[in-house]
């Protein structure tokens, strides 16, 4: 019983430590194309994955990707009057960003086969 | 006063407080330069997100967001940390942070504690080692009888030998404990590598 009571709660954690694990992963890929301010990749988050970040834990996290060479930035002024803090991927990044995308493809992808009894037991 | 100066002055409040408490940490490793750059970053970032609303419920709301600046400084400081301990590999950094670790868990608490008494195990080792050649005759690793069955004691050689006890390496805790020291210390700064990495991937928190 007491199993039972805490299995919602592990499956929040569980959910919880997955986004924890990919967000290295979703900036670098959110920065892909190009780049990108702090609000914006915020933004690019929460449309294109549903990936909620609190705005005051992005900003260091930046600034450890930048320590670790994996993004750089600049400031641009901007038309609004205030200038602001662009993030791009390094070479370094580009590269990081390409093999985590390539083990998550190659990981989602075996899970898959293992999950389907699962979804046709759920349906 | 008006609505938009007690805005503007909540945020100026705020900007100010993160960067004393930034400014705190400098010695610690986060630069003055880079705490300007910290700050005006926010800046940035709460003018846009107060671009079109300067009320006051509307800045609150956007500092709020933010948290407190405090939190938010610490955070900065957490990952300066790890990304320089894990750079650089050095036991003095991998100890600072796992000091930060354990100023917000017990795991964190526990981790440090084990760090340290891991460490002042292999500096003994090293050090009984070194030693042995000026107090040969008092330095090294002894025996010591006692009711409840024999307990074991890493001596310096600065006093002298436990009454009524054996040496158990002799000549041998030179090479034993250099090796047994070092191998120590070595395992115990990869460990704490570890740890740093998994306190890592336990943040950010994320809604």
């Amino acid at each position: 019983m007491t199993i039972l009571r805490g299995l919602p709660e592990a499956a929040d954690n569980w959910e919880v430590q997955v986004r924890k694990g990919s967000l290295e992963l979703a900036i670098l890929a959110a920065l892909w194309s190009g780049e990108l301010y702090g609000l914006e990749i915020l933004h690019r988050l929460a449309e294109s994955c549903a990936l909620t970040v609190p705005e005051g834990t992005i900003y260091p996290l930046l600034s450890r990707l930048k320590a670790e060479g994996l993004v750089s930035s600049e400031w641009v002024e901007a038309d609004t009057g205030h200038p602001r803090k662009y993030y791009k991927l390094t070479a370094s990044g580009r590269r990081r960003g390409a093999q985590m995308a390539k083990f998550w493809t190659t990981f989602s992808a075996n899970l898959e086969g293992l999950l389907e009894p699962l979804r046709k037991e759920g349906r | 006063m008006t609505e938009a100066e007690l805005a503007q002055r909540k945020i100026r409040k705020y900007l100010r407080t993160l960067a004393i408490a930034l400014r705190g940490f400098s010695a610690r490793g986060i630069c003055g330069e880079q705490v300007r750059d910290i700050v005006a970053e926010l800046e940035s970032h709460i003018a846009d997100k107060t671009a079109d609303d300067v009320t006051l419920a509307r800045v609150e709301a956007v500092l709020a967001e933010l948290g407190k600046p405090e939190d938010l400084a610490s955070l900065y400081l957490t990952e300066d940390l790890q990304t320089r301990a894990l750079a650089s590999r050095s036991p003095l950094l991998v100890l600072h942070s796992l000091f930060r670790w354990a100023s917000l868990s017990f795991a964190g608490f526990f981790a440090l504690l084990g760090s340290l008494c891991s460490y002042f195990l292999s500096l003994a080792f090293i050090a009984c080692a070194l030693l042995k050649p000026i107090h040969p005759a008092t330095a090294g690793l002894w025996s010591i009888p006692e009711t409840s069955g024999p307990s074991f004691s890493l001596r310096m050689g600065f006093s002298g030998a436990p009454p009524g006890a054996t040496e158990l390496l002799g000549w041998s805790i030179i090479p034993i404990g250099l090796i047994a020291g070092f191998a120590l210390f070595f395992l115990t700064t990869q460990s704490g590598l570890w740890s740093i990495r998994r306190l890592r991937h336990a943040r950010p928190p994320i809604g």
